[in-house]
């Protein structure tokens, strides 16, 4: 604090905002700092352990890594594959939305709720590589086996986010739209699409989440091309390089969908939430 | 299974709806509001499942021109799970080999990752330094796939107990990492600062104010790191190992014998149910019997699987888009 006194003489005081000032921009400097370390240290002990603790071969170093991703972009292998699992997770992400969201719709009704009770709790609790072992087995090497792997592991944390939208809507501003005459139309285009739009992007969110990886997953056992086939034909012929640049390439890329697309999808689409958020 | 499924906890869907009893508007005669009970669709479900299966097999079997014997049967796949309770298998191993097997590497692997973990989300809980030094890392590894771990160490470490655990620590770590630095953040700092004013020694500290308050997300990262870890721990068996409970589903996988995928993956899903109902529930209500609510831990764990709205907040925190 006697540091800012005496930097600023000219003012002749410090007030509460430039201390306030320093101490943000201390710490800045403090967590820049220690981020940057993270990054050397851990990138550090990544390049010196291969080589040293295991071999090249076993552990490639991110410079090797890099190299290997810059051969498979020059050699023209990263976009196909890159589209055709693209296409799958799409198609499979939509279906289990939809999917979804009629059981989310339907089980308002306390017979369907208890019908559909013990599909939700298995399809929220069984791991994705069951259904793609099954699917692998029954259809084998089709293009919709990975499609309805997806849709099985996905379906019930749509359905259960639409459910719970569904069960918090107003009633009291549905009631007031009612008795004000307002029209059908207008009533779920202004309350209760607005209001479940949350829910919907959550469980969306969700589902593509786990939905690019049961996708790569079952590629990994039955496609002829994608992501996860490359990674089989890497992991059958040895080549460790190529598995983690692979796994890395994808990885950064899906983050990239969920984070920047879904999320300026989502900030569009609720910019008129914007003012009430920051209050 | 349904059988175990009914003792479960409220999936969360049906929990506004099925609660409350309507009495009846009308007269309606015994058979007719048996037939509209949620408890009737409920146990209709199982058979709807298993004419469902039949149809479809038949439907598969007339459509498509393979070989039949591929597709299982509920009865094959109830004959297949009673051997292999009663111990009877073609399999090198049986289902309790397989399953002590993989417990073991599960428990080994849940218990350096709880450590570590607890360590590691100690210091970004009380350091912002040290939170900035390891948050990307730690969001990466949140995010990443258990397949690249089952890819990546069963090449490096081939048949044996390396992989595994490994693969146990390195998902379920994340979990714990995160759960604790957001516990250390709630601790009521209030309680600290007046326990410093009153000289209160630093391990009755610890003890009594630091940890009841860590307790319930300790306790959310044990589940967390027990579940994703068995995740992947049972993808790193299916490649790369030489046992476990993993590496048999493959082994039925790569006989065609669907029968025995469907009742190994049975098995799993009846395995997660016990862990959740008969372990873990009982020791939650244990650990927090002193709380008026039991409910919390639970609140705090749907926080903890919003790990999106996580990372909003990180991002807001720190300014900077973390990908």
């Amino acid at each position: 604090m006697t540091a800012i006194s005496q930097e600023a003489p000219v003012e002749g005081r410090t007030t509460q905002e430039d201390i306030e000032e320093a101490a943000r921009k201390k710490e800045r400097i403090v967590r820049w700092t220690a981020r940057i370390a993270g990054y050397i240290i851990f990138m550090g002990i990544w390049e010196w352990a291969s080589g040293a603790v295991l071999e090249e071969n076993l552990l490639p170093g991110p410079i090797r890594v890099f190299e290997t991703g810059v051969d498979l972009f020059e050699r023209g292998k990263v976009f196909p594959a890159f589209g055709s699992s693209l296409w799958r997770i799409s198609l499979g992400v939509f279906l289990s939305f939809m999917i979804g969201s009629v059981i989310g719709i339907i089980t308002q009704n306390r017979w369907f709720a208890g019908f559909f009770r013990d599909a939700i709790t298995i399809g929220l609790t069984s791991p994705g590589i069951i259904w793609v072992l099954i699917t692998a087995l029954v259809f084998g090497n089709v293009w919709f086996s990975p499609i309805i792997a997806i849709i099985l592991t996905t379906f019930a944390l749509v359905s259960v986010n639409v459910a719970e939208g569904i069960g918090s809507l107003p009633k009291d501003t549905i009631d007031m739209a009612r008795a004000f005459k307002v029209s059908l139309v207008d009533r779920n285009r202004h309350i209760v699409i607005p209001h479940l739009a949350p829910y919907l992007f959550t469980g969306l969110r969700f589902s593509f989440s786990i939905g690019w990886k049961v996708a790569v997953l079952t590629e990994v056992f039955t496609a002829g091309s994608g992501i996860g086939f490359e990674l089989r034909i890497a992991q059958v012929l040895f080549r460790q390089d190529e598995v983690l640049t692979w796994i890395l390439l994808f990885f950064v890329f899906a983050l990239f969908l969920e984070k920047v697309v879904l999320q300026a999808v989502e900030d569009k689409f609720f910019r008129w939430r914007k003012e009430i958020a920051s209050t | 299974m349904t059988a175990v499924a009914t003792t479960s906890p409220e999936s969360g869907s049906s929990g506004s709806s099925s609660g409350t009893a309507i009495p009846p508007r009308r007269p309606e005669n015994a058979v007719m509001r048996f037939l509209k009970s949620p408890t009737f669709a409920r146990a209709l479900f199982l058979p709807a499942v298993l004419v469902f299966w039949l149809i479809s097999n038949k439907l598969i079997q007339d459509s498509w021109d393979f070989d039949s014997s591929v597709l299982a049967t509920p009865r094959e796949v109830w004959d297949f799970m009673l051997a292999e309770i009663a111990g009877d298998t073609v399999a090198p191993d049986n289902l309790y080999g397989t399953f002590g097997t993989s417990l073991r590497r599960l428990g080994i692997g849940f218990a350096i990752s709880m450590v570590l973990g607890t360590a590691i989300g100690l210091g970004m809980g009380l350091s912002r330094a040290v939170n900035a030094f390891f948050h990307d890392w730690v969001m990466a590894l949140l995010a990443m796939p258990a397949l690249a771990w089952a890819l990546f160490l069963s090449l490096i470490f081939g048949f044996d107990d390396k992989a595994p655990v490994l693969a146990v620590i390195l998902a379920g770590i994340p979990f714990v990492i995160v759960n604790v630095r957001e516990g250390v953040r709630s601790t009521p700092s209030e309680l600290f600062d007046m326990s410093n004013a009153f000289g209160v020694p630093s391990n009755k500290r610890t003890r009594h104010v630091l940890l009841p308050s860590l307790y319930p997300f300790l306790f959310a990262a044990a589940r967390y790191a027990l579940s994703i870890g068995w995740k992947g721990l049972v993808i790193t068996e299916l490649f790369g190992g030489g046992d476990g409970a993993g590496w048999t589903v493959k082994f039925w996988y790569d006989a065609h014998q669907l029968h025995g995928v469907i009742g190994y993956s049975m098995f799993f899903v009846i395995f997660a149910l016990v862990l959740e109902n008969l372990v873990l529930e009982p020791i939650s209500r244990r650990v927090f019997k002193w709380r008026p609510s039991l409910d919390s831990p639970e609140i705090v764990e749907e926080a903890m699987d919003d790990l999106h709205d996580l990372n909003d907040e990180l991002n807001a925190k720190s300014g900077a888009g973390t990908i």
